[in-house]
C-alpha cells in the first residue's frame, strides 16, 4: 500500500532524476552502446555518405572531387523517367493502403478464432511473406510469362487471348501490384488477429448477450480496439511501398520502356547502374526526407491518438 | 612414439607448401556448363604445374556482374583477375586507380602474340591494364527450315529493303520474324548500334563522339532511329519481347520459333543452352546472314560490331595473376575455347584449329573487317551507353521518335565530354 502510495506521489523531475543513479546507469551504459554502434555504423554513416554524394558528379571509382552543388537534383528532377517512378510508387502506395489492408483485416476477422483449420489457412496465407523478394518474384515471372506461364494456359483453356502482361505498360503495373498484395496482405494479417486475440472475450460476449451486431461488434468494438495494431500495419505499409525494389527487379526491371520503376528501381537503375552516384545519391538523399516527412506527420496524426 | 613424430613431420610438410601458396582470385561470368569445365581443367592443369599457385574461381551472372564490380573493385574482396568488355568502363576503372598497370610485366612475346588491335583495345594512356583473350561479332542468325517454310531467300536480305520485305513475308506466313531480349536492353541495341555502323561509318562515329557536327544529334544517327522505327512499325519482333530477357529470347531462337536473332556469336552455344531440349538449332538449319546494307550509308560493308573481351588485373593482383593470365590467353589454351565453339581467341593461330563453320566464319569476317566496332554501350561508357540501351529498347517497342532518341544520346554524351 505505502510503496503504490509512494510512487504516485513522484513528481516528473523526480522520475527523471532515477534515471541518473546509480542502478539504472549501469544496465543503460551497458545496453544502449552495441545498439547505438551498430545504428550509427550502418544506418547513420552510410546515410551521411549517400548525402555527400549527392552534390558530388561521381562514377563511384576513386575520389569525389567535382563538386556540383544541386545540379544533381535538379537532374533528377527533370528527368523523363522520375516522374514516372514516383507515381508508380504512389500507386502502389495506394493499392497497399485501399486493397491490402482491407483485405488483411477482412481475413483476418474470419481466421481469429483458434481452431486447427483456421491455423492451416492462416499458415498459407502467411506463407509467401516468408518467401525471399527474389524468390516470388521469379516465381510470378513464370506464372505471367506470356509463352510456358499460368496466365496464357488458363487464357487459351476459357478461349481468351491473354497479354503478355510484363511486357505491356498497362498490365505491368496491375501485375506487379498483384504480387504485392498476395506477397504482404499475410503478414498484416498476422498484425491484426494478434491484435484481435488480445481482446477480452468478455466483451465482445458482453455485447453480443446486448444484442449487438457483428458488424457493429466489429466496426465500434474490434476495430477501436486494435487501433494500435492498424496504425502500425499502414505505417509499414507506406514506408514499404516507398522502398519497393526486389519484387520489380526479377519481375519487370522496370520495364517494359522504363514505365514499371518504383523510386528505389529507378535509383538503382539510373543512379548505380549508370555509374552516376551522384545521381542515386540525390534520388536517396529526396526518399529519405520524404519517409521522414511521412513518418513525422503520420505520428503526430496517429501515434498520438493511440496513446489516448 | 616414432610414429607420432612422423605423422608430425608429415603434417608439417602437408601444411608448408600450401602456407607457400599465393592465391589469385579470378573473377568470370561463364555460366555454359561445359564452358566452366574446360575452365576448370585449364586451371587444374596451371596449378599442377605450378603448385605454388592457387587459382582461386569466382563466378558472378552477367547482370549482376555490371551492377557489382564498381564497389568490389574498391573492397578488400576484389578479385585479383576479372572479366572485361573494355571500352569506356576500363577507361573510367583506368583512371581511377583501381587497375595494376603490367606493361613492364608481360612478355613481349605475349603481347606480340595478341596482336596490336587486341592490346591496344586493353591500353590506356600507354598503359597495359589486360590481357585481351576473345573477339565476337554481332550476326544476324537465321533458321533455314523457317526461311524454308516462308519462302524466303535469304539472298534477298542483302539489302536494307529487302530485309524489310522478308519480314513481311514471315509476318504473312504467321511466323515470328525476330527475337530480341529487350527486357535487358543491350540486345535491342545491337539494332541501333548495326545501322549506326552501316549509316554513320567509323569517321562520323568518332566525330559524334567529340561532339562535332551536332554530335549523336546529326544526320546518321537520327536516320539511324528513323529505320529502326520502320522495323519497329512492322511488329516484327516475338510477342512479349520487352519483357523478355536475353535467354529468354535465345531460347526462343533455339526452340525455332523465330526466323533470325541479331546476336553475337556466343549465341551459338547459349541458343542451344537456352532451349527446351538444350540442343536448339541443329547445324545444318543454321546460318549466319550478313547485315542488310543500306543505300547511302557511309559505312564500309566490312564493318563489324562485336567486342574484344578479356580480363583486367586488380592493382593488388600479384605477378603470379599476370603469369597465369599470359598462359590463360595463349593459343594454346584458347584454342580448346575455340574448337569447343565457346568463343573465337584472339591468340595468333589460336583460331585455325577451329572446325566450327560459324565460328570459322565468324573470325574470318573480323579479320576482314575495316572496322570492328565495339560494343556502342560498353565502348561509350555506361553513362551514355546506358541511355543508347535505353533508346534502342524504346524504339524496338515504338515508344520513341528518331529525334528525340538521338537528342537523348547526345545529350548524355555531352554531359561527360
Amino acid at each position: 500500500m505505502t510503496t503504490i502510495a509512494s510512487s504516485a506521489a513522484l513528481s516528473a523531475p523526480r522520475r527523471a532524476r532515477r534515471y541518473m543513479d546509480r542502478k539504472s546507469l549501469v544496465p543503460l551504459l551497458l545496453f544502449i552502446p552495441p545498439a547505438l554502434i551498430l545504428f550509427v555504423v550502418l544506418v547513420v554513416l552510410p546515410m551521411i555518405d549517400a548525402a555527400s554524394f549527392s552534390f558530388f558528379d561521381w562514377t563511384g571509382y576513386g575520389p569525389m572531387t567535382d563538386f556540383v552543388g544541386f545540379e544533381n537534383y535538379d537532374d533528377v528532377l527533370s528527368h523523363r523517367h522520375f516522374g514516372t517512378a514516383v507515381r508508380n510508387s504512389l500507386l502502389v502506395i495506394a493499392v497497399s493502403l485501399l486493397v491490402q489492408l482491407p483485405l488483411a483485416m477482412w481475413v483476418s476477422l474470419a481466421l481469429v478464432e483458434k481452431r486447427w483449420s483456421v491455423n492451416v489457412i492462416r499458415t498459407l496465407f502467411f506463407l509467401p511473406y516468408m518467401l525471399a523478394e527474389i524468390a516470388a518474384g521469379l516465381i510470378w515471372k513464370f506464372v505471367y510469362d506470356g509463352n510456358y506461364g499460368i496466365i496464357p494456359t488458363v487464357g487459351d483453356a476459357i478461349g481468351v487471348e491473354m497479354p503478355f502482361v510484363l511486357g505491356d505498360k498497362f498490365w505491368v503495373m496491375p501485375a506487379i501490384m498483384l504480387v504485392i498484395v498476395w506477397k504482404y496482405f499475410g503478414f498484416h494479417m498476422m498484425i491484426y488477429i494478434a491484435g484481435l486475440q488480445s481482446i477480452p472475450s468478455e466483451v465482445i460476449e458482453a455485447a453480443r448477450l446486448d444484442g449487438v451486431k457483428k458488424w457493429q461488434i466489429v466496426r465500434h468494438i474490434k476495430l477501436p480496439m486494435i487501433w494500435g495494431s492498424i496504425v502500425i500495419s499502414v505505417f509499414f505499409s507506406i514506408i514499404g511501398a516507398l522502398q519497393l525494389f526486389d519484387l520489380v527487379i526479377p519481375l519487370s526491371n522496370g520495364g517494359p520502356n522504363n514505365s514499371s520503376h518504383t523510386i528505389v528501381t529507378f535509383l538503382y537503375q539510373f543512379g548505380i547502374l549508370r555509374m552516376k552516384l551522384g545521381f542515386g545519391g540525390a534520388v536517396s538523399v529526396m526518399l529519405f526526407i520524404a519517409c521522414v516527412v511521412i513518418t513525422v506527420i503520420y505520428r503526430r496524426l496517429l501515434f498520438s491518438r493511440e496513446v489516448d | 612414439m616414432k610414429k607420432l613424430a612422423l605423422a608430425a613431420m608429415l603434417s608439417v610438410a602437408a601444411i608448408f607448401p600450401a602456407a607457400a601458396q599465393e592465391v589469385v582470385d579470378w573473377m568470370h561470368i561463364a555460366s555454359i556448363p561445359e564452358e566452366v569445365a574446360l575452365m576448370e581443367a585449364a586451371v587444374a592443369e596451371y596449378e599442377a604445374a605450378n603448385p605454388d599457385v592457387k587459382i582461386n574461381m569466382q563466378f558472378l551472372e552477367n547482370e549482376a556482374f555490371k551492377a557489382k564490380l564498381t564497389t568490389l573493385l574498391q573492397s578488400d574482396a576484389a578479385p585479383d583477375i576479372f572479366y572485361s568488355w573494355g571500352g569506356g568502363v576500363l577507361t573510367e576503372q583506368a583512371a581511377a586507380g583501381v587497375l595494376r598497370p603490367v606493361e613492364d610485366l608481360v612478355d613481349p612475346a605475349v603481347a606480340e602474340a595478341l596482336g596490336s588491335g587486341g592490346m591496344s583495345a586493353f591500353t590506356r594512356d600507354g598503359h597495359i591494364y589486360g590481357l585481351p583473350q576473345q573477339v565476337s561479332e554481332v550476326v544476324l542468325w537465321y533458321n533455314k527450315a523457317l526461311f524454308e517454310q516462308a519462302g524466303v531467300d535469304p539472298a534477298s536480305l542483302e539489302t536494307w529493303d529487302g530485309f524489310l520485305a522478308a519480314i513481311q513475308t514471315f509476318k504473312d506466313a504467321g511466323i515470328t520474324p525476330l527475337a530480341v531480349g529487350a527486357k535487358d536492353k543491350w540486345p535491342a541495341h545491337f539494332w541501333w548500334s548495326k545501322l549506326v555502323v552501316r549509316l554513320a561509318g567509323q569517321d562520323a562515329f568518332d566525330a559524334a563522339r567529340k561532339g562535332e557536327n551536332g554530335g549523336f544529334a546529326a544526320e546518321p544517327f537520327v536516320k539511324a532511329g528513323e529505320m529502326f522505327l520502320q522495323l519497329a512499325a512492322l511488329e516484327p519482333f516475338q510477342e512479349g519481347f520487352l519483357a523478355a530477357s536475353y535467354g529468354d529470347a535465345s531460347g526462343y531462337f533455339g526452340d525455332g520459333k523465330a526466323a533470325m536473332h541479331l546476336m553475337g556469336d556466343w549465341d551459338y552455344g547459349a541458343m542451344k543452352d537456352n532451349s527446351a531440349n538444350k540442343e536448339g538449332i541443329p547445324d545444318d538449319q543454321l546460318g549466319i546472314l550478313p547485315f542488310p546494307t543500306i543505300e547511302g550509308g557511309a559505312g564500309d560493308p566490312t564493318d563489324t560490331l562485336g567486342g574484344i573481351n578479356g580480363w583486367l588485373f586488380h592493382k593488388n593482383a600479384s605477378d603470379a595473376a599476370v603469369k597465369f593470365m599470359e598462359w590463360y590467353t595463349s593459343a594454346e589454351v584458347g584454342s580448346r575455347f575455340g574448337n569447343a565453339g565457346f568463343f573465337i581467341p584472339i591468340a595468333a593461330g589460336a583460331a585455325d584449329g577451329m572446325t566450327n563453320p560459324f565460328k570459322v566464319q565468324i573470325a574470318q569476317s573480323i579479320n576482314n573487317a575495316h572496322w570492328h566496332a565495339i560494343f556502342f554501350d560498353q565502348e561509350l561508357g555506361p553513362q551514355v551507353g546506358g541511355v543508347v540501351n535505353d533508346i534502342s529498347a524504346e524504339l524496338a517497342g515504338n515508344a520513341l521518335s528518331a529525334e528525340e532518341a538521338a537528342e537523348l544520346v547526345e545529350e548524355a554524351a555531352a554531359d561527360i565530354r
